[in-house]
């Protein structure tokens, strides 16, 4: 299966097979044409690799994914690697598990403040790396990494 | 060594207090009950703002009289039917056109958790949590531990079982997190459904705090020096029969006293609704009352660190 090679844009490689669908939902690239009209997409499934056995790759062409949002797939995925691309040469970012996320997840306690109607608070998580989960800032609800998927906001 | 300043310090989480800091705030508060007239008017004309997004009798009352005797001006609401959050508005436009009046300080009740950190985050003016939604209420978590820390002189080597709703309460999880300070040890005695939160079992373990978990007080009932006693909220169990099956379990009178320490102490933030008998009231291991009374001081000698007032 061939995919062309892109002059700029990001490959997300090394994703564990079958999960391409959860990236792409973090990433909301269902938005992806709002930001940059001509960008395009191409999710590979289940595809040869000498690391994983088996993984997915997602190529976006002329679009660069912010290293903040690498940074939260690897919450989820660790073994992401990042290729951003730029006038054909590929430069390789390491998603590093970042200490706190801002604004990007949603708290699934509803008796948070940080879901309160019209209230100009910005959700924020401290991450608790060695259990693998996320907490409040605000309500010291915990969750797991694996949850964060759904909680990504739109 | 520096000395443990409260000086404009928020009181959000009793996590953010070191045993130094509150072993200070009890000598103050001791001293205040030594010598009752020390602090009158020590704050004049200052401004305490307190905001009771959630409509309270005890607490708020509590911070009025410990605010007013300190001299301190009182403004603000004790329901928020009497207020503009009535009409819709935020709690950050509420601090705000406070901050405008000249507000020395917040006393914050909300019913959302983490509102006390926002609020906190909002304004430079310093901010104490009277209660968010069922995350934390440090101050009656203080009074608590005063209140041990006077009857037994220490709050080390102590066995402290916390019972009833500790899910849905704010006030246990306060007191776990100021016990934690301590080499105490937590027992949590509940049914499954009302068992700590994860997030405080989580910070006791990182703590390296002594605890464990129970389903009823009998097995553990002759080991405690303190119990703390919380009410089983009814609108948690939506089964009436079993409510009061599990209603029954964790019900103090002296019939249950008597299997437990003579020196044991017994807690409860009141108010109480028929889980604490009042046979117990006349009894020495019965403390509520003087924790209730301690209040007072406490939240006298608290405003007046924050504050900055004459000693």
């Amino acid at each position: 299966m061939l995919v062309r090679k892109i002059e700029e844009g990001t490959v997300i490689d090394h994703i564990p097979d079958w999960k391409s669908e959860v990236v792409a939902r973090v990433l909301r690239l269902d938005n992806l044409s709002r930001l940059e009209a001509d960008a395009s997409v191409a999710i590979l499934q289940n595809v040869a690799s000498k690391l994983l056995g088996r993984k997915d790759v997602i190529k976006i062409d002329r679009w660069h994914v912010d290293e903040s949002e690498a940074d939260i797939l690897c919450l989820i995925f660790p073994t992401i690697t990042i290729n951003y691309i730029n006038e054909w040469e590929v430069t390789k970012y390491a998603p590093q598990v970042p200490d706190t996320i801002e604004g990007r997840v949603r708290c699934p306690e509803v008796t948070c403040i940080t879901n309160a109607d019209r209230e100009p608070v910005v959700s924020k998580f401290a991450t608790l790396k060695r259990d693998r989960s996320l907490q409040c800032h605000y309500c010291d609800t915990v969750i797991e990494f694996e949850e964060v998927p759904e909680l990504v906001k739109a | 060594m520096a000395k443990p300043d409260l000086f404009e310090r928020d009181v959000v989480s009793l996590r953010d207090f070191d045993r130094g800091v509150l072993e200070l705030i009890f000598q103050k508060a001791l001293a205040l009950e030594k010598a009752p007239k020390s602090l009158d008017g020590a704050l004049e004309g200052k401004l305490a703002v307190l905001l009771f997004f959630e409509p309270s009798a005890r607490t708020y009352s509590s911070f009025q009289v410990a605010a007013e005797t300190l001299g301190l001006r009182v403004s603000g609401f004790s329901n928020p039917k009497s207020s503009s959050v009535s009409k819709g508005e935020t709690l950050y436009d509420t601090i705000r056109m406070f901050e405008g009046y000249g507000a020395d300080c917040f006393v914050i009740r909300h019913g959302m958790m983490g509102a006390a950190r926002f609020a906190a985050e909002t304004t430079e003016v310093p901010v104490i949590n009277a209660g968010d939604g069922r995350r934390e209420h440090p101050t009656q978590a203080m009074i608590d531990l005063y209140t041990m820390w006077k009857a037994f002189g220490k709050l080390d080597g102590l066995k402290v079982g916390i019972m009833g709703d500790l899910r849905y309460s704010r006030t246990p999880s306060s007191l776990s997190y100021g016990l934690s300070n301590y080499r105490a040890e937590l027992c949590f005695i509940a049914p499954d459904a009302l068992q700590v939160r994860p997030e405080v079992e989580s910070f006791l373990n990182r703590q390296g705090v002594t605890s464990s978990k129970e389903a009823n007080l009998k097995s553990v009932a002759e080991t405690l020096d303190v119990l703390y006693v919380t009410r089983i909220q009814k609108e948690r169990i939506p089964d009436p029969t079993e409510y009061e099956r599990v209603k029954k379990l964790y019900e103090v009178d002296l019939a249950v006293l008597k299997d437990m320490k003579p020196s044991l102490k017994v807690l409860h933030p009141l108010p109480r609704v028929g889980e604490l008998a009042t046979e117990v009231d006349s009894t020495v291991l019965a403390q509520y009352f003087a924790e209730a009374a301690s209040g007072l001081p406490l939240r006298m000698a608290l405003l007046n660190m924050i504050l900055g007032g004459e000693e």
